[in-house]
């Protein structure tokens, strides 16, 4: 059994590379591949903190369980976002979606 | 002998992570998220987590990579065109920047605070029969929420991308 900290490290990567995906990236369906990575390094944070509690705590657990269905839904509506701003604006380019600004 | 486990998953979480946002193309962009999102649920299963594994690879990969993979071709059939962005690397380096600082102080605040000598048991697994008894218990007003929250982006969503034949039919008419 590997020590607690190497799954922190491996979640922190995963956040760092969701982190640089949000930064860097123009198109909005990688600002959501982005968001997912960085939910599921949460994910991995709370799985691995509930297995190396003692007693091994099942709240984690379950907060995983509603985690992913949240994620799930709003991906979701993230992608029917997505649609309507290319069926009106004809690109997804979140540089070019500057429609709002003042 | 876990240990080459988690390597190995953790080496598939962390290449396919970047090859999902580095990929030319979208698509292969996709199927690389799918692939790191099956390593995730690897880890939960090395952990002791086997139902999160199969809701992990059910819920993620068997519905949200393939939603993306239906809105990419939906979105480039419409376009006629590949999408892809170039970034002027001046972004790109900012980016690695800004996510090497926080995921540094993430990873140092968290090693540091938490005590990191815990010993895990050695064989654990979940308890379903606890878990259900808690979701039923102590949870049912959350799943209950949750229920309604799917609800809710179901409609939400369906309303998003309705066209609107009525004011299409009008609008061609005047």
């Amino acid at each position: 059994m590997e020590p607690l900290s190497s799954y922190i490290i491996l979640s922190s990567a995963l956040l760092g590379i969701g982190i640089y995906g949000l930064v860097s990236k123009r198109n909005a369906i990688r600002l959501l591949f982005s968001v997912e990575l960085i939910v599921n390094a949460a994910n991995i944070n709370f799985v691995a903190f509930a297995r190396y509690a003692n007693p091994p705590m099942l709240t984690g657990w379950n907060i995983v369980f509603f985690s992913i269905a949240a994620a799930a839904m709003e991906a979701t509506v993230g992608l029917a976002l997505i649609l309507v701003a290319f069926r009106l604006n004809g690109t997804i380019d979140v540089r070019k979606l500057n429609r709002l600004r003042g | 002998m876990p240990d080459i486990a988690f390597l190995a998953l953790s080496g598939l979480v962390i290449v396919s992570a970047i090859f999902a946002l580095e990929a030319r193309e979208l698509i292969y962009g996709a199927v690389g998220l799918a692939f790191s999102l099956i390593g995730v649920a690897g880890l939960f299963i090395l952990l002791g987590a086997e139902y999160l594994a199969m809701f992990q690879v059910s819920v993620y990969v068997g519905a949200v990579v393939v939603l993306i993979l239906f809105t990419i071709m939906l979105v480039r059939r419409e376009s006629g065109r590949i999408l892809e962005e170039e970034e002027p690397g001046r972004l790109g380096r900012a980016g690695i920047l800004v996510a090497g600082l926080v995921a540094l102080a993430v990873a140092g605040a968290v090693l540091v605070l938490v005590p990191t000598y815990l010993e895990a048991p050695e064989f654990y697994r979940v308890p379903l029969r606890e878990l259900g008894r808690l979701l039923a218990s102590s949870y049912a007003v959350a799943l209950v929420i949750l229920g309604l929250l799917v609800g809710a982006t179901v409609v939400g969503g369906l309303t998003l991308v309705r066209v609107e034949r009525e004011e299409k039919t009008s609008g061609a008419t005047q």
